[in-house]
């Protein structure tokens, strides 16, 4: 059993001068969730599309299920369910029927997968509905229906929760939690909604400008997001000055709400309180907390917060 | 290949630009007969046979195998690219020729379905009206079939052609524009330009805009056959050549 369900080595690509991609060397641990991180344009469909063989590279090669030649990766490309941008329906038909179009053009046999799909994405009841009358969430369902027709062992999801209501975005975290789980299905998830990808996905990959910046997994991530106390005091300026002197770290920001966050002594919070005490402030919440995926995204990308 | 072409097909069968086009087609090939034969009764004049209709009026129907080939070429092909719907069929697993041969395959078959409506509807309704007299003298058993098949002929060629367009353009406004344009200007312009250097003359007579007029003819000689079967098939054999390689390299967005 190969380790990687996919390997990226030098990927490249270049649309009229434009470097999409740029040396990427991705790799995808068999089981994993993989969150796929970036800003617009920096790349994350132009490496799906690539990976889906929907597009050429300029430069590099792709290796699909520990397979790089052309042929094999034709054929390891019927392992892999995607829902790419937007979900690829046929707006005059039904979910159903569009659910049947998509089995058989992947040569699916018996006709019965289809109901059980419209149940796992809950679009058991839209009848003859027409999918273009379809709203953006249930759009959605039915793109990873049809991502998920024939039992992929790689799923690919472009931006999967765009449109999607709160109950839904829980729905489909928790559907995509359980294949994974259950099913052992390897997925690689773009989204901007960095908060949504840090509850489920194992492994990340942060993209900027077409490089890879880094890979790791979410241990690691939680190891390099910096822990920190977060304080809020009667008197945010007194606690400044007490935190300044008393304790003597610059390292601390204060928030618009005059709260503050300090990331030094986060391991000795009591000595943090009994200097604020000490000082005669009075503290309306005191609490560690940690940086999250956001935050790091945002540092690691140089500052800019548009993801 | 099997699957690529059911899905094909099972797509054509739920196409409503496909139904449109055939219900249209069969209003007008309906319409079409009974002017004639309101006109003919209220001057007198003797009525058409269905024998006559066809073999008088299966010329025009070259302007119904055109418009077929290049509406669905737009509707049925180009469509999918906007839809999004491409980029599933072409990361379905398969090679891009055996996607673009499963393509033209169902495409082709709307089209010389399309194709047929105008000279069966309209014959058997002028059968029905008039009986369906003689054929032509010196033709022979085989009128019937031989026009028909060769009217499929041409249009899968005519197929061929729009298929190359759609998969050229991407986009179906442009497919059917262009498509429109083309085969209503091509016979024009090689005819003009063929009166001037006599190469393109020769072109035109050995290509499937100037032979589709030679399909209905009662007799033809045993020479012109090969040309008359060869033509459309080299010219399908060509375009899905050129259509497969530029499928091949195109990134599908």
């Amino acid at each position: 059993m190969q380790d990687y369900v996919l390997r990226t080595n030098q990927l490249s690509k270049t649309f009229r001068g434009h470097r999409a991609l740029d040396n990427v060397n991705l790799s995808i641990r068999r089981g994993s969730i993989y969150g796929f991180i970036g800003q617009n344009g920096a790349g994350k469909s132009t490496l799906i599309r690539l990976v889906t063989g929907l597009a050429f590279p300029t430069a590099g090669s792709i290796e699909l299920f520990g397979s790089s030649e052309e042929k094999a990766l034709i054929q390891a490309r019927k392992r892999i369910g995607s829902s790419i941008e937007s979900p690829a329906l046929f707006p005059h038909m039904t979910a159903g029927e569009n659910l049947e179009a998509n089995r058989i053009l992947r040569g699916i046999p018996g006709q019965d997968c289809v109901p059980r799909m419209l149940k796992q994405v809950g679009l058991q009841g839209t009848g003859k509905k027409k999918a273009k009358h379809f709203s953006l969430g249930m759009k959605q369902r039915l793109g990873l229906a049809i991502a998920l027709l024939g039992d992929p062992e790689f799923l690919i999801l472009d931006e999967p929760t765009n449109g999607l209501d709160p109950m839904g975005v829980i729905e489909m975290r928790e559907l995509l939690k359980t294949l994974n789980r259950e099913l052992g299905i390897t997925i690689l998830i773009s989204s901007h909604i960095l908060s949504e990808l840090h509850l489920m996905a194992s492994h990340y990959g942060i993209i900027h400008r077409g490089r890879l910046l880094e890979q790791l997994t979410a241990t690691e991530l939680d190891g390099k997001c910096r822990q920190y106390v977060y304080i809020k005091a009667n008197d945010s300026d007194k606690a400044t000055a007490v935190i300044q002197h008393e304790l003597d770290t610059a390292d601390f920001e204060v928030m618009q709400d005059g709260a503050i966050k300090l990331y030094n002594y986060a391991e000795q919070p009591s000595k943090i309180s009994s200097a604020l005490f000490s000082a005669g402030l009075e503290i309306e919440k005191f609490m560690p907390m940690g940086e999250d995926l956001e935050r790091y995204f945002t540092k690691r990308i140089g500052g800019d917060p548009h993801v | 290949m099997y699957n690529l072409i059911a899905v094909e097909l099972f797509k054509l069968r739920k196409n409503r630009s496909f139904w449109t086009l055939l219900i249209a087609l069969t209003a007008l090939s309906l319409a079409y007969p009974i002017m004639y034969y309101v006109d003919h009764q209220s001057s007198g004049e003797p009525q058409f046979t269905g024998a006559e209709f066809l073999v008088t009026f299966i010329a025009s129907n070259a302007y119904a195998i055109k418009f077929g080939a290049a509406a669905l070429a737009g509707f049925f092909i180009s469509n999918e690219y906007a839809t999004g719907v491409m980029k599933t069929i072409a990361s379905s697993g398969n090679t891009r020729g055996r996607l673009y041969t499963a393509k033209l395959t169902g495409f082709a078959i709307g089209v010389m379905l399309v194709s047929l409506v105008f000279p069966i509807v309209s014959t058997v309704e002028v059968t029905l009206l008039s009986g369906f007299g003689h054929l032509p003298e010196g033709s022979s058993e085989w009128f019937i079939p031989r026009v028909l098949g060769l009217t499929l002929l041409y249009t899968a060629a005519f197929a061929a052609i729009g298929a190359l367009f759609a998969v050229i353009l991407t986009d179906s406004g442009k497919t059917i524009g262009v498509s429109m344009i083309f085969f209503l200007m091509i016979d024009i312009v090689l005819s003009g330009i063929g009166s001037k250097v006599e190469f393109f003359g020769k072109v035109y007579d050995y290509s499937i805009f100037k032979l589709i007029g030679e399909i209905g003819k009662p007799s033809i000689d045993r020479g012109d056959m090969p040309a008359l079967l060869l033509v459309p098939l080299l010219t399908i054999a060509v375009c899905a050549m050129l259509g497969i390689v530029v499928f091949r390299r195109k990134d599908i967005k």
